[in-house]
């Protein structure tokens, strides 16, 4: 299309090119009347296809029904997903964990005082300090 | 006598087409009709499977005219969609049904050599040039997709490299280094 073709090729690969598209054998050439009606007819058979799809879509009932899918589909996807069920894999671990838990929870008040072992030593101590002054 | 070519330019009939004219549309189908059933078949090799693709651009030019905004020529953008037709065709095409379609085609039956005019004065020499073109040709025929693409469009099209990478929407040095790699492989395959 244009005389310029900065396309970096040596005048021999344009020549194997040129060879290329020669070697091409002609075609077997359609009859251009009946090609331009079969375009015509795909044409109009497209339209005609498109149409009925408007006026399907203009009646109520597919209206109405494709209305339902769409609630439907915005409610499947709007669900939070912490109600939809736990696997059962998930839920038995879980209670495994929590029954292993409840005998700590029986003895709930040494629970408790559990922490008071993390000044055991100051209490020690501040015993012996005592004996030692008194 | 501008004023009329501009009226009926390529582009303004694309514009007249995307507000649904019917006039404009059977004046471009038949301005393009040759050129776009030519590069279908090279693709293709195929009668049937062309006839069928480049009436499909039409179509696709039918429903998205409204879409070409004129940054470049029509003829580019058309090409883009007959190319993409092709190629999808040939992706789409499992090789039972391009067996049944050439066995359907006449034309695909008999050889490249068989087809070639009569030999002249030295049968020997004819023979062996139609040789040499027939692997040519089904050299071109087995390169890659782009590469065969950018060989069509720049050796049969003459389309620009520039023009060949809007058709493929790849870079331009990208159409360079299909050619290039397209040219090594053909040399090959004509090496004895």
């Amino acid at each position: 299309m244009t005389d310029r073709r900065p396309d970096d090729l040596t005048p021999e690969d344009r020549d194997l090119l040129a060879r290329a598209a020669a070697a091409a054998p002609t075609p077997p050439e359609p009859a251009w009347g009946e090609y331009r009606t079969e375009v015509r007819a795909r044409l109009d058979a497209r339209r005609t296809l498109g149409a009925r799809l408007r006026a399907w879509w203009a009646r109520p009932a597919p209206i109405a029904l494709s209305a339902a899918l769409a609630t439907a589909l915005l409610l499947f996807a709007l669900v939070p997903v912490a109600r939809r069920p736990v696997p059962i894999e998930l839920a038995a671990l879980d209670e495994a964990v929590l029954g292993a838990r409840l005998g700590l929870l029986e003895h709930y008040r040494v629970v408790e005082r559990l922490d008071l072992l993390e000044e055991l030593d100051v209490i020690r101590q501040l015993d012996s300090v005592a004996s030692r002054n008194g | 006598m501008t004023d009329e070519r501009e009226a009926t330019s390529d582009e303004t009939l694309c514009r007249r087409i995307a507000a649904r004219d019917d006039a404009a549309f059977d004046l471009l189908v038949a301005r393009y009709q040759s050129r776009a059933y030519r590069l279908a078949w090279s693709f293709l090799r195929n009668g049937e499977d062309a006839r069928d693709v480049s009436q499909d651009a039409f179509i696709r030019v039918w429903e998205s005219a409204h879409r070409f905004r004129g940054d470049a020529r029509f003829s580019t953008w058309f090409y883009r969609i007959l190319v993409n037709l092709c190629l999808d065709h040939k992706r789409r095409g499992r090789w039972w049904t391009q067996l049944v379609a050439r066995g359907d085609d006449p034309e695909a039956e008999s050889t490249l050599v068989e087809r070639q005019p009569a030999p002249g004065p030295d049968p020997g020499d004819r023979v062996s040039e139609a040789q040499t073109m027939a692997r040519l040709w089904d050299a071109v025929h087995r390169l890659a997709p782009q590469q065969r693409a950018a060989v069509i469009l720049h050796a049969q099209q003459q389309l620009s490299t520039a023009e060949i990478a809007e058709v493929l929407r790849v870079a331009e040095p990208t159409v360079r280094v299909h050619l290039h790699r397209a040219v090594i492989t053909l040399r090959r395959e004509l090496q004895p």
